[in-house]
């Protein structure tokens, strides 16, 4: 399944045997289960959001994202639908064609830990700067629909670990997720776009 | 009439005719609604029930799944669709569940504190706007939170999505790509006909136009389009049937003509034969134009039917010539009895007229005049166009057989007795319901489709169309203070899964005096910005990004409450315009039911609400206003069977006479009955009218066999002429029989049979040997 995919990142790509090996390097088994600290810069705040929490990765249509703290709350999604619940209230479901950003985040993770790297190529402008043993992938939508919500997703990582991945929004919003053990790190006050990209680049 | 102006004169008929028909056929306005066939209603009620039947809200809708392309594809088909049929004036409503949940229409947007329920419960103090601003933030830590838009900084307790949440259906479909979806991938929407579900022509032309619709859009063409709905099955149903009855009347014009041909050797009687009945048809439909304006599809159905009748009459001129006789001598020697059946069956149709239903009177004009038509054509148009040359049948060695065999037949006196008491005995003892009540019985549709909507029904949570919830009060806001009233009741309801959803028009639009209340509930703004700063406290919102939903709480608080007209503007209005209807100067809310488990349980709040608010079973109440329909058809009937004993007695001022006549003929139709009923065949309308044909039949039979007669080949040539019409009956109504649809099985066997029982009764109580005459 992965070779068609990959002659076509071969062709396309100029670091094409590069984001080959790359992707092939990423695979994980399944279920994936990583910690992550996410802090989200938001349009409507004077100061960026801190998440704490963990994702599963369950398989091509299986993703979970669990908030510890500053509160607690779970999104499942399954197939085409995601499922929030939060402490005390009715679970709400609904499709995922309503939360674009999550979208994004799915395919990431199908294309990158699952292998549906096809998907991805046919979504994404894939391009890949490799610093080794640290690496930038960074996918921009080709689809105009997508292209009105994301700019676009970079996945920063060292060696054959994603240490980060993050969104930037069409409006300006951005997201920065740690991943793993950088999920551990202590954050600079304030938190900035620059000096997280700057951990996400430095990591080992 | 020399051949050559012979000719001419027919042909100038025909064409006569076929302007005519060409005339009517472009001003016949014909109504397929039942409607106006029933009795018209007395009170508002009943007008309402009127207005319902077969035409509920949920009747109106077309059910429609996409599938074939990739799921993208058939979003973006589904929405191409939607938006051609919105532009459509045949459809009131279109969905297909792309509603984005923070656009609410600009009309409505303002006016959602007043709307949503959320200030029955709460204030808009610190503690429930912290509450909210806490959630608001999860919602924008969440990737699943982009939803919010940009309607965060006017609406931040989301009153849009409440109302969003209020307006779609419990169970609608899930999303795929932003549309509604099915388990198996079809992209599924729904559109609301501003046509009757029962009015087949403006179904097909709006399952046309969706068609249309859908082959316009590019590539439509790799994917496929279902469409179902009750309106669809209808005209499909209608269609089959109409198809079915062409093919089958195709056959049968063939077969009589070939009847003709053998009969009479003459290929210028087909030319001639059906020029009286086509007359009296197009006189008739022209009389209904003018008089009623248009015609019903039934009256016209019945009308045809009956007017088989009219047939007979050229037939019984052709077999009654004989050598040496000009044609004028011919028909002025049987006239007088063609005379007496056409006017007595006239007379007998002034029943009809006098019932009150305007169906029935429509059918009495239609009828009358035909017949009338025709016979003044059958003896004073026919007659000089028949040709010069023709054969006695009277000369038929087989006429003269088959008269020696019929005259030796055995007629025991006691046969009709007999038959008499075995027929009664049927009629009671037939285990089967007398009367098949429900009409949709008698033109089924397919079990297929029938599957296939209440699949695409359920997948869409669309409302059930036998069951509907009337609230009734004087005024519009009664029926929404009615609707907010049972409201807890309904909740009751969904939760002890007596049905799964009622859509009262309560939910899309509040009672004015629930609007006050929540009107009166708002903040000022100075109060509204202290409980919101209090509230904001340490959390990050940008200082002044609540300020629209300062102002717009202040503008709500200065509103006039939203009435049914303002809110009727909004894209959600003609929702609430289906479910608020005005009759005669009461209100009526329609809500509309889902998934009905326990009719008793909701039939109900009728003693709840001291009949405020009544259960309708749709199916129940056509089927009695079908049993009262029949109940005036009955009386019409035995009307017209007295006006008829009167009419041929008066005529004959013979008693025993007119007993031989009538006699065989209501036997008959009772034998015929008798049959239906032990085979066990509930009796519809459909069997009535057939019935009514074969009984007009019948009296022609019985009035030429007890004629006088001169001698035995005049005795020959009726015979020749019964037989003629016997077969030609049997025949056309025969091949009815075969059919595979129910209604035209009941006429066709129907008049089959009594043609049979007539011709065997007349020949038994009716019939005179000729010159070895009783």
């Amino acid at each position: 399944m992965f070779l068609p995919a990959l002659t076509l990142l071969a062709a396309t790509s100029s670091q094409a045997p590069d984001a080959t090996a790359l992707i092939a390097r990423l695979k994980r088994p399944l279920p994936a289960t990583t910690a992550y600290t996410e802090v989200r810069f938001l349009h409507q705040l004077t100061r960026p959001l801190v998440l704490h929490g963990e994702l599963e990765y369950g398989g091509a249509d299986k993703l979970g994202k669990r908030v510890d703290a500053p509160y607690r709350e779970s999104t499942q999604v399954e197939g085409d639908g995601v499922t929030v619940t939060r402490d005390g209230r009715e679970p709400r479901h609904f499709d995922l064609g309503r939360a674009p950003e999550l979208k994004v985040l799915m395919g990431g993770f199908s294309a990158l830990l699952g292998g549906d790297a096809d998907a991805l190529q046919l979504l994404y402008t894939i391009t890949l700067v490799d610093n080794a043993p640290n690496w930038t992938l960074t996918l921009q939508p080709r689809d105009t629909t997508l292209s009105k919500h994301l700019r676009k997703f970079v996945i920063d990582g060292a060696a054959s670990d994603p240490h980060c991945f993050s969104l930037q929004q069409a409006n300006g919003d951005s997201s920065v997720m740690l991943l793993g053990a950088l999920a551990a790190t202590t954050l600079p006050q304030p938190p900035t776009p620059a000096a997280l990209a700057a951990i996400c680049r430095a990591a080992r | 009439m020399n051949p050559r102006r012979r000719f001419a004169a027919i042909a100038l008929w025909w064409l006569v005719l076929a302007l005519a028909a060409f005339g009517v056929q472009r001003t016949l306005v014909v109504g397929n609604d039942l409607r106006g066939f029933l009795p018209p209603p007395r009170n508002a009620d009943q007008k309402v029930l009127m207005d319902e039947i077969g035409d509920g809200p949920a009747s109106r809708l077309l059910l429609m799944a996409i599938s074939g392309a990739p799921p993208e594809r058939l979003a973006d088909l589904s929405r191409g669709l939607v938006r051609a049929l919105r532009a459509d004036a045949r459809f009131t409503q279109v969905f297909d569940g792309d509603e984005s949940v923070a656009q609410l229409d600009p009309v409505l947007l303002p006016y959602r504190y007043l709307l949503s329920p959320t200030l029955d419960r709460a204030q808009f103090d610190t503690t429930f706007l912290r509450d909210q601003l806490e959630q608001r933030i999860e919602d924008l830590g969440s990737p699943a939170g982009a939803a919010l838009g940009e309607i965060l900084p006017r609406d931040p307790t989301l009153e849009t999505l409440v109302l969003a949440q209020r307006w779609t259906p419990h169970h609608a479909p899930a999303l795929r790509d932003g549309v509604w979806s099915s388990a198996r991938g079809e992209a599924l929407l729904v559109a609301a006909t501003r046509a009757s579900g029962l009015d087949t022509a403006a179904q097909s032309a709006a399952i046309a136009t969706v068609r249309a619709a859908f082959a316009a859009m590019p590539d439509a063409a790799s994917a496929k389009l279902e469409i179902s709905g009750p309106g669809y099955i209808g005209a499909h149903v209608a269609a089959s049937t109409r198809a079915e009855a062409e093919r089958l009347s195709a056959i049968g014009t063939a077969g009589f003509a070939l009847l003709l041909l053998i009969a009479y050797r003459s290929w210028s009687i087909l030319a001639l034969v059906a020029l009286p009945l086509a007359s009296g048809a197009l006189a008739g439909l022209a009389v209904i134009i003018i008089i009623f304006g248009g015609a019903h599809g039934i009256t016209l159905a019945f009308g045809f039917t009956l007017l088989g009748v009219a047939q007979e009459y050229p037939v019984r001129v052709f077999s009654h010539r004989r050598a040496g006789e000009s044609a004028i001598a011919t028909v002025r020697a049987v006239w007088p009895l063609l005379r007496l059946a056409i006017v007595s069956a006239c007379i007998a149709y002034l029943a009809f007229l006098v019932s009150g239903v305007p169906g029935l009177q429509q059918l009495a004009v239609f009828t009358i005049v035909a017949l009338l038509v025709a016979g003044f054509a059958t003896r004073w148009l026919l007659p000089a166009l028949l040709p010069e040359k023709f054969r006695d049948v009277a000369s038929s060695t087989l006429m003269q057989r088959a008269q020696r065999w019929l005259a030796a037949m055995p007629r025991p006196r006691a046969l009709p007795w007999i038959a008499l008491a075995l027929g009664l005995s049927a009629l009671w003892f037939a285990p089967a319901p007398l009367w098949q009540n429900d009409l949709a019985a008698l033109a089924p549709a397919p079990a297929k489709e029938l599957a296939r909507e209440g699949e695409l029904r359920a997948a869409l949570g669309a409302p059930d169309v036998r069951y509907l919830l009337v609230l009734h009060a004087d005024t519009a806001e009664g029926v929404l203070r009615l609707s907010e009233t049972i409201s807890p009741q309904v909740d009751k309801w969904i939760s002890t899964h007596a049905v799964d959803d009622v859509e009262l028009p309560s939910r899309w639009l509040p009672s004015l005096e629930t609007q006050r209340a929540r009107q009166a509930k708002l903040p000022d703004r100075a109060t509204l910005t202290t409980a919101l700063n209090a509230a904001l406290a340490d959390l990050p919102f940008k200082p002044g990004y609540f300020a629209p939903f300062l102002d717009d709480v202040e503008t709500a608080r200065g509103l006039p409450p939203l009435d049914p007209a303002t809110f009727e503007r909004s894209p959600f209005g003609a929702r609430l315009a289906a479910m608020l209807v005005e009759r005669e100067g009461a209100w009526y809310g329609l809500a509309t039911l889902d998934g009905v488990h326990d009719p008793v349980a909701l039939a109900g709040i009728a003693t709840q609400t001291h009949g405020a608010v009544k259960l309708l079973d749709l199916k129940s109440e056509s089927e009695i206003l079908v049993a009262q329909y029949r109940v005036r058809i009955l009386q019409a009937l035995g009307v017209a069977f007295v006006l008829l004993v009167l009419a041929v007695g008066i005529a004959f001022r013979d008693g025993r006479r007119a007993w031989h006549v009538l006699a065989p003929m209501t036997l008959a139709t009772l034998l015929a009955i008798a049959v239906l009923r032990g085979c066990g065949v509930p009796l519809s309308l459909f069997h009535l009218v057939a019935i009514t044909l074969a009984a007009g039949l019948g009296l022609h039979y019985a009035l030429f066999f007890e004629r006088p007669v001169a001698d035995a080949a005049e005795a020959r040539r009726t015979l020749h002429a019964t037989l003629v019409c016997v077969a030609a009956a049997v025949l056309v109504f025969g091949l009815l029989a075969t059919s595979t649809v129910p209604v035209l099985r009941a006429i066709g066997a129907t008049v089959a049979l009594g043609v049979a029982f007539h011709f065997i009764l007349s020949t038994q109580m009716a019939m005179r040997g000729g010159d070895d005459a009783r």
